[in-house]
């Protein structure tokens, strides 16, 4: 269960992003965060990861505070429990995809066989184990996707947060995109999905869809 | 007044300290004031910011101030070079009123930084930040105490004539003065030994019977003696001679620079055993914290009294 309680967010003294909003999340649902570049989709993802902190209120995760514990608590608790996708991806290029994808273990300090059996396993789950040790630079838009989508699940997390993870990718392999959501889905996963990219609203696997604008909850509805 | 390279990076180094020391003595007064772990409000998630800042800039003091303080001592030997009477640091330090309330403070600040530290690293490993409001109490003690210190420091260096002869250390830890110095470092040695390895005794014992006060009271206690045995007894066979008494020419070259190593360890030694008084450690720290104290206290006691004994063997008789 995720809840945001009375969460404002203002950045640089002046800029509103979130004003006073207030969102639960049930553990397995999938929402789509609707809106305009700007409107306070990515800052509410943002606050769920525990990368930033509102300026007021507070956000939980299963009863814990995730808005009001340390930095280096928040960094351990989003690498067990939060798998998150980038619009831009955030890979490191000159980096091979398993290297990549092993990044979120290194902390971890585990055996080396335990790092090969949980790549071997992300990798033939997103349907990119022949890529293995290409270098990310030289991957198609939909093989650096399914990368990062396998990034955030090398730790197999409970809930996935995704920052407009089609605006770099044409229809086809935004489909793609969305058969891979369905499948996390079926694993009981919460999905958090920020977008303003129409294929997401029409989806039957999709729970609710919740418009944003100017920081503020305009609607929140069940499709 | 001196104004050597030494001094005026000592100088600049104290005017960087008091910046960033006031900048967080400010940040500390703020979060003592209203902090509440519990409260969703802006000025709580500003707080907590200012509190990651604060303990930032206290820490990089501390890992100024170490070094700093080896600097300060080797900054007065070589002063000593070119204050009249002069042989060590000791002159220096008896130039003026100042410098011995100087090296005492400085030795405290140390000890209280290093406590800080250890506070701070306890307090960040719990979500909820037991620590967080005393250790920012405790800051603003020590920023008043820095304060003093780098006054102090400013106004030793700045009170040092040079055309005034200074007494030598042999005069100033002369057994034969009137002062309480003297009279306790012309006890007999038997006395200051027994202190000395039953103080270290007690210890073995507390940290057996894991009793912590005792064992950090017993740490406070071993500094003190240990101290006194080095410059009444121990002293005198690093230099070979019985009646030098200085705790500064030991880390001189001469004497292969041996008082660094044994100030060193014996900081370290007590420090960890001081602080199993203070902060309740868990069970395996504490453990760690008992260890390494009584490693360290070891190592020191057995090196101070390798030196009579290898004198004994060399020679076949004491001083």
């Amino acid at each position: 269960m995720i809840k945001l309680i009375n969460v404002s967010k203002i950045y640089d003294k002046n800029v509103i992003a979130l004003n006073n909003i207030n969102l639960k999340f049930k553990e397995g649902e999938t929402i789509i965060l609707k809106g305009v570049s700007g409107s306070g989709k990515s800052t509410i993802l943002s606050l769920i990861a525990g990368l930033v902190k509102p300026t007021t209120g507070s956000v939980l995760i299963d009863k814990k505070k995730i808005s009001k514990i340390p930095d280096h608590f928040a960094s351990s608790f989003r690498q067990e429990h939060i798998g998150f996708i980038f619009q831009k991806y955030n890979l490191i290029n000159n980096l091979s995809v398993e290297e990549n994808i092993l990044l979120p273990l290194l902390p971890l300090n585990l055996k080396k066989i335990e790092h090969q059996k949980r790549v071997q396993e992300v990798l033939e789950l997103f349907n990119i184990e022949e890529k293995r040790f290409a270098l990310v630079k030289n991957l198609s838009g939909g093989q650096q996707q399914r990368c990062a989508i396998a990034r955030a699940n090398i730790n197999n997390p409970k809930i996935i947060l995704a920052d407009e993870p089609t605006a770099n990718l044409d229809e086809k392999l935004s489909l793609e995109f969305i058969e891979i959501l369905k499948n996390l889905k079926s694993q009981q996963k919460t999905i958090i999905i920020a977008t303003h990219d129409p294929l997401f609203f029409e989806l039957d696997f999709v729970d609710r869809i919740i418009q944003v604008k100017n920081g503020e909850i305009i609607y929140d509805i069940e499709s | 007044m001196i104004l050597s390279p030494e001094i005026l990076t000592i100088y600049i180094l104290d005017g960087l300290f008091i910046v960033f020391a006031t900048v967080a003595f400010f940040l500390s007064i703020s979060i003592i004031k209203s902090w509440d772990y519990n409260a969703t409000t802006q000025l709580q998630y500003s707080l907590e910011k200012r509190s990651y800042l604060a303990s930032t800039i206290i820490k990089y003091m501390f890992f100024i101030k170490l070094p700093f303080f080896l600097f300060f001592i080797f900054t007065l030997e070589k002063i000593s070079l070119i204050l009249p009477g002069a042989m060590c640091g000791a002159g220096v330090v008896n130039a003026n009123e100042y410098a011995t309330i100087l090296l005492f403070l400085k030795l405290i600040n140390l000890y209280l930084f290093a406590y800080w530290i250890v506070l701070d690293t306890e307090d960040m490993k719990y979500e909820e930040q037991p620590y967080l409001k005393q250790k920012f109490i405790i800051f603003t003690v020590m920023f008043l105490f820095l304060i003093v210190e780098i006054s102090l420091e400013y106004k030793t260096f700045y009170s040092i004539d040079i055309n005034n002869v200074v007494d030598c250390c042999g005069t100033i830890f002369s057994l034969t003065d009137n002062t309480y110095l003297s009279k306790i470092l012309s006890l007999p040695p038997w006395i200051l030994l027994s202190l000395f390895y039953f103080n270290f005794l007690l210890l073995v014992i507390s940290a057996l019977y894991r009793y912590s006060y005792s064992f950090a009271t017993l740490n406070l206690l071993f500094i003190l003696i240990s101290l006194l045995s080095l410059i009444s007894y121990f002293g005198t066979y690093i230099y070979e001679l019985p009646t030098h008494h200085c705790p500064f020419c030991l880390l001189q070259y001469e004497y292969n620079y041996m008082g660094y190593f044994l100030y060193t360890i014996l900081f370290i030694g007590t420090f960890n055993g001081l602080v199993i008084g203070f902060i309740k450690f868990d069970k395996q720290e504490v453990i760690l914290k008992y260890k390494v104290s009584l490693l360290l206290n070891f190592i020191y006691l057995v090196v101070v009294t390798l030196y009579p004994l290898l004198y004994y063997f060399k020679n076949g008789v004491l001083l």
